[in-house]
């Protein structure tokens, strides 16, 4: 049984690796498209695990991809370090904020992480010498040469890194820690959970991995301006993906990237102007009926059959 | 609770500070303060229904400053195609949204009221969204003003001239302050709900129909804040996204405030505009008048909680 699943999961990534074979330039680049906000769909609910909500994904994003593109054109260095570098910036961001506002819960922390956001956006836009202001800047060329394939691998590298991550904090002690802090601070705290170096922890590495995705990204797209970078989609997609999937898990995320790309790219050529409508009536559906998205809805129906078979 | 005999240096200091920073301000950059006021006044008159839902429903409403996006959008529609003043258009405003509200409460709020605070968070978060791509569907992004001459009605003190138009949300917020503390202190109803804000079981136990008050304040905010709108519409353009950073800026003020606490809104309110206002009047750094507001924002509600912690 066992062998069995990572049989699939064998084929899974094999069929993700050698998608740019048997495909063409458009679904291509959607695919780039649905894998980035995978990543940050899956960051978004790795931090969510330990029951803090964050708005602050399209800061550290945007932390990032200014890095990439800034270090590039300044030292001419290499993109891959520079999209390392965006995600190094973003940790250690994350990590001095972190120490701060990681006192606050509930909605005073979701609040202060998009007050967050909104400040990384305001300082990038308001030093137009470095960043180029409201305009932004330009790489001289994207990743590559633009070679749609290989930044598919790059953008899929990425979001296997971001797997691995998630796993990580769902096998190891991670997941008992956050686990515990999301359901009963206190209760953690007096088991001997050390609440806030956890939060800490999580809050820095989802914010490294953001910013790694917002490298990425700006690489592969060739520029940043505060409009773009720091868009409010790059914080409601992923919401609304990983709600949709099913949160609290690895698989929910992937898979609500996987259909609400698909739909949106859809629903991008049928409505080209506001289309995100759908994304906000979906994190609205999916709280009201099913809170525990598609992954969870599942697991819970089969649950419920294994257990009928179990009663004789 | 602390002893009310004891002398409180707190409301002797603080007003004199704020009336002397107040003095400074008015010599040195006199344009500063009067801006800040009315600013401050409007972000005061946002808030103040927010900060109701919040004490009484105990529901953070992030889709608060979009419902005043919408009241706008109703009053522009509705004085272009019928010719009555934005101004006037506020008391439709109020009762169809009073009617909007109370099926947003019935459709959305109420199944998650006993949810997780996350469950809430983002289930308001997805109904700002919604609201403002519904703006952008149906109007795009265009943003748009009625051309209005009261607006620029003037005044002069010695050498001084400056707009009066924007003292209206001052007086908007005076007026809505009284308001709320009179309901909530001097009716049944109001009397009832603030009860249920306090304990919603205990309000229930002496038999106060908690739904129907829960219903009530969320109407009466949505309506309140549509209204608001109408009177926003008079000083500024509307667009879809309009509305967004005043649920920040409000919610702001209430954490600033304390929930609970209906005239610091005002007050906070005044200081936040005034803040911005004097950023924003040194040439050149006008970009930067928002970094101190988020700025401003961290800081309170850090050092709320610091005090929350230590106390």
């Amino acid at each position: 049984m066992k062998n069995w699943r990572y049989i699939v999961y064998g084929i899974i990534i094999a069929l993700a690796v050698s998608f740019p074979f048997y495909t063409g330039l458009y679904l291509r680049q959607v695919a780039i498209t649905i894998l980035i906000y995978m990543g940050l769909a899956l960051s978004w609910d790795m931090l969510l695990r330990s029951g803090q909500l964050s708005f602050g994904t399209a800061g550290f994003f945007g932390l990032g991809a200014y890095t990439a593109v800034l270090l590039q054109l300044g030292t001419g260095a290499h993109p891959i370090i520079g999209i390392i570098l965006g995600g190094a910036v973003a940790f250690i961001v994350a990590l001095g904020l972190g120490f701060a506002v990681l006192r606050l819960r509930g909605m005073y922390f979701a609040i202060v992480t998009l007050a967050l956001a909104s400040i990384f956006m305001l300082i990038v836009k308001n030093i137009p010498s470095l960043t180029g202001g409201p305009a932004g800047r330009m790489l001289p060329s994207v990743v590559f040469g633009g070679d749609a394939s290989k930044m598919y691998w790059l953008a899929l590298a990425v979001v296997l890194i971001t797997i691995a991550a998630s796993e990580a904090f769902q096998r190891t002690r991670i997941y008992f820690a956050l686990t515990s802090i999301r359901d009963n601070e206190l209760v953690a705290k007096s088991s001997g959970v050390d609440v806030f170096r956890y939060l800490v922890f999580a809050f820095s590495v989802t914010a490294a991995l953001q910013g790694i995705i917002g490298g990425t990204y700006a690489q592969i797209y060739g520029f940043v301006s505060p409009e773009e970078t720091f868009n409010v989609n790059f914080l409601l997609l992923p919401l609304a993906m990983a709600l949709l999937g099913g949160i609290y898990s690895t698989a929910g995320p992937i898979v609500g990237a996987l259909v609400l790309g698909a739909l949106g790219e859809y629903l991008k050529l049928q409505i080209p102007y506001g289309h995100r409508l759908v994304y906000g009536v979906i994190i609205i559906v999916v709280m009201l009926f099913m809170s525990r998205g598609i992954v969870g809805t599942i697991r819970a129906l089969t649950r419920r059959g294994q257990d009928r078979k179990a009663v004789p | 609770m602390e002893s009310a005999t004891r002398f409180k240096w707190k409301y002797v200091l603080l007003p004199l500070l704020i009336v002397g920073v107040a003095v400074v301000l008015g010599v040195w950059k006199p344009y500063a303060l009067i801006q800040g006021l009315q600013r401050g006044g409007l972000y005061a008159l946002i808030a103040l229904p927010m900060a109701l839902i919040l004490g009484i429903v105990g529901i953070i409403n992030l889709a608060h400053g979009e419902f005043m996006m919408l009241g706008a959008y109703f009053a522009y529609w509705l004085s272009v195609h019928t010719g009555i003043d934005p101004l006037v258009a506020m008391i439709p405003a109020f009762l169809a949204f009073f009617i909007i509200g109370a099926l947003t409460y019935l459709v959305t709020i109420k199944p998650v009221l006993k949810a997780p605070e996350l469950n809430q968070l983002l289930l308001t978060f997805g109904l700002a969204m919604v609201l403002t791509e519904f703006a952008n569907l149906m109007w795009t992004s265009q943003s748009r003003k009625l051309p209005l001459r009261y607006v620029y009605s003037s005044a002069s003190i010695g050498s001084l001239t400056f707009g009066t138009f924007g003292f209206t949300y001052l007086l908007g917020a005076v007026v809505v302050l009284i308001a709320l503390l009179w309901f909530l202190r001097y009716t049944r109803t109001g009397q009832a709900a603030l009860a249920v804000g306090q304990n919603p079981r205990g309000a229930k136990l002496v038999g106060i129909d908690v739904n129907r008050t829960y219903l009530l304040i969320f109407s009466l905010s949505i309506a309140m804040v549509a209204a608001i709108g109408g009177l926003f519409l008079t000083g500024h353009s509307i667009f879809p996204g309009v509305g967004a950073p005043y649920t920040m800026k409000s919610f702001c003020l209430i954490a600033m405030a304390g929930v609970g606490n209906l005239p610091g809104i005002l007050w906070m309110g005044l200081g936040l505009g005034t803040a911005e206002a004097f950023v924003s009047s040194f040439q050149g750094y006008g970009g930067w008048s928002d970094v101190v507001f988020f700025a401003l924002l961290i800081a309170v509600i850090m050092a709320k909680s610091y005090r929350r912690h230590t106390a």
